[in-house]
């Protein structure tokens, strides 16, 4: 049977995503950018920083920068509760967490059912990778662009 | 018989001087501290840190330009940290030059303060 699946897998290649919901948002960062998924615990906030970074938070020893998608975006303000999950994203060097009112977990998409972003959308279009449309335009995922996302965000706060 | 006891090598520890700016608890180096002194009008604020109670006690600290003195409300005493606890601000966070790290302490993480950096920062605000 595996060797089906992976005739099929070839004949429909797919590409797996780290699902999860904040604000009104479903939002999917591809797998190899998030190495965990913790509880929120307290954040330290800090001076002077990005609106959309909330603060720092120790995890395993480090110190992570949180970031709140929904601020960066412009798309509302996200809060931390106990139910809050922060997921700790990575490209290259930099390493941030980030706030997820819900996890939906892990979903292997087809990478013909993602459509491209919408054209001449707002400021978050330039960060998403594509579409998957659900059967209510509140069900469908937004794929992020996760490794330009860090860097734009890392480029943001070091400029200032 | 050699009597002399053989010294451990201690993990090294620095003294980090806790004090508190209205509800939030910070650390700074202690050996940058010269005193703890009754604040005045005129002296270092960060309000950025949240706004403070009353403000009635200055951290005093050396700058190139004289003395700076920064209103605190509280000063939570010193304690002895291994610097395995210590941790560098992430350049990533964009925080402001005078937050320079932060002390991980069991489940709260408590920023670090610069206090030469603050003087640093305000400008001519302040006593020197």
């Amino acid at each position: 049977m595996a060797p089906d699946r992976a005739v099929a897998a070839q004949a429909r290649p797919e590409q797996e995503f780290f699902c999860f919901r904040v604000g009104d948002l479903r939002l999917g960062v591809p797998s190899e950018n998030v190495l965990e998924v913790f509880r929120a615990g307290l954040l330290t906030p800090l001076p002077r920083t990005p609106s959309f970074i909330m603060g720092v938070t120790g995890h395993r020893g480090e110190v992570l920068p949180v970031v709140d998608l929904l601020r960066f975006l412009s798309k509302g303000e996200a809060r931390i509760g106990p139910r809050t999950r922060l997921f700790v994203g990575i490209t290259g060097s930099i390493v941030a967490g980030v706030v997820a009112d819900t996890v939906l977990g892990l979903r292997r998409i087809p990478v013909a059912d993602i459509l491209p972003p919408p054209l001449g959308g707002d400021a978050a279009a330039e960060h998403l990778l594509g579409v998957v449309p659900g059967a209510s335009p509140q069900d469908s995922i937004n794929l992020l662009n996760f490794s330009k996302l860090l860097q734009t965000a890392r480029q943001r706060a070091v400029a200032r | 018989m050699n009597d002399e006891h053989v010294v451990e090598p201690q993990e090294q520890d620095v003294d980090i001087l806790f004090f508190e700016i209205g509800a939030g608890l910070f650390g700074t180096d202690a050996s940058q501290v010269l005193r703890i002194d009754r604040s005045l009008p005129e002296d270092i604020t960060l309000p950025e840190l949240g706004p403070l109670h009353r403000g009635n006690r200055a951290l005093v600290f050396d700058t190139p330009e004289g003395e700076g003195h920064l209103k605190v409300d509280t000063v939570r005493g010193v304690r002895s940290i291994p610097v395995t606890q210590l941790r560098r601000m992430p350049p990533t966070a964009g925080a402001a030059p005078y937050a320079v790290g932060v002390c991980l302490d069991e489940a709260h993480t408590v920023l670090l303060i610069d206090l030469v950096e603050t003087a640093r920062t305000q400008g001519t605000q302040g006593r020197h």
